[in-house]
């Protein structure tokens, strides 16, 4: 029974986080072949093109937090969602991090002009980001959703591992070999591990 | 020999053949998902970095200089070992990390005064699997780094093999296609949502 069950879970939360484990497994491949899937950096203006200007009706005094102040000109704009920032020259550079639509955003106070621009995006790029995108630090519920899904697949790693072997050790005629291949790369990495 | 006996055993040799990694992956992406908690566990008044040495030193950095030749001659003349990267901090100031798996180096160079200075790391629990799960790339000289990067390549075909050979697996099993199709297909629109409204 509970080897049933186990197998059950292996198997459905297999199918469940499946796009998670393709998309973590292309990711890592483009980042480690960073150098032959993205090109060298290219210029600002080939990488934004302006989408839209807008008068964003906000007060804001001095060079506030830059948090704060993104936060209330990504309302304003529509485009909630979590972000980065930093004053530049006067200006508040917003990068809103849509996985899909990456977009910049230069807020200048003074004039309350608001100028979205839309960053070109290549696969590598998109799938960069998606992998570094964890944690809970921002303010949006969906993030935090994100976030969790992340840990969901942190922890359904650790559980396949666990299912898997006991379902190993389960089958006796797979024992033998298991038991080689697994104790080989575990001493390949323990070398790896003392020489890198 | 059947495809589907081929298949299962693909996806359990597989499995243990790349264990290590699997497990590295997973523990690692903890403290990577969960930073401020384990940044405060740390908290505890000792330096991340302390001072090894100082001393004068003298090598040229144009503003367009190539900084991964001036960051291997930095090495080079520290008698480091490791992967390292080179970064311009500021406009007076280049540091060169240089890591190991059990131990990392900082050097920092003050261009205006000609200064080097080399700061170990404090060893982290966190960093030690962080830095294992962020170690890859074929931009390093030694061939043991490009080794540990063919191991990433192997890993992420194994992740890809994986669930091909356990798509395979499901649909072979008859009686368990209905419930599995609605555990991919909430899996897949969970994801598709997420990309569109993240």
């Amino acid at each position: 029974m509970l080897s049933r069950l186990v197998r059950r879970v292996h198997m459905y939360l297999a199918l469940f986080l499946a796009p998670w484990v393709v998309m973590y497994a292309l990711s890592t491949l483009a980042m480690n072949h960073r150098g032959f899937f993205q090109p060298a950096q290219s210029s600002d203006e080939e990488r934004f093109q302006q989408d839209k200007q807008q008068i964003v009706p906000l007060e804001i005094a001095g060079e506030i937090a830059s948090a704060d102040a993104s936060r209330a000109v990504l309302d304003s704009l529509g485009l909630a969602g979590a972000f980065s920032a930093r004053w530049q020259n006067g200006l508040l550079v917003i990068h809103r991090n849509d996985p899909l639509a990456p977009r910049r955003i230069r807020f200048d106070p003074k004039t309350r002009l608001a100028t979205v621009e839309r960053e070109a995006l290549t696969a590598p790029m998109f799938l960069e980001r998606l992998h570094r995108r964890r944690g809970y630090q921002h303010d949006y519920t969906l993030e935090d959703t994100w976030a969790f899904s992340v840990d969901l697949f942190i922890a359904a790693m650790l559980f396949w591992a666990g299912s898997g072997l006991w379902m190993w050790w389960e089958m006796r005629t797979t024992r033998r070999l298991g038991l080689v291949l697994a104790f080989s790369t575990t001493a390949l990495f323990a070398i790896l591990l003392i020489v890198l | 020999m059947t495809f589907d006996y081929f298949n299962r055993r693909l996806h359990l040799y597989l499995a243990l053949s790349l264990l290590p990694w699997f497990l590295v992956y997973g523990l690692s992406s903890i403290p990577l998902s969960h930073g401020a908690y384990f940044n405060r566990l740390y908290e505890d008044g000792q330096p991340m970095w302390t001072l090894r040495f100082e001393r004068s030193y003298n090598v040229p950095v144009p503003d367009d200089a190539e900084l991964k030749t001036i960051g291997r001659r930095i090495v080079r003349d520290t008698g480091l070992t490791g992967a390292w990267g080179a970064y311009r901090q500021s406009a007076d100031e280049l540091h060169v990390f240089v890591y190991r798996f059990r131990h990392s180096v900082r050097v920092i160079y003050r261009i205006p005064e000609r200064k080097l200075r080399v700061e170990d790391a404090r060893f982290r629990w966190d960093h030690f699997f962080t830095g294992m799960h962020a170690r890859g790339g074929f931009d390093q000289d030694s061939w043991l780094d490009d080794f540990w990067a063919v191991v990433v390549d192997l890993f992420c075909v194994g992740l890809m093999l994986w669930v091909a050979s356990g798509l395979w697996m499901w649909w072979r099993a008859r009686g368990l296609r209905l419930w599995g199709a609605i555990a991919l297909g909430a899996g897949c629109a969970t994801f598709a949502l997420f990309l569109a409204a993240l």
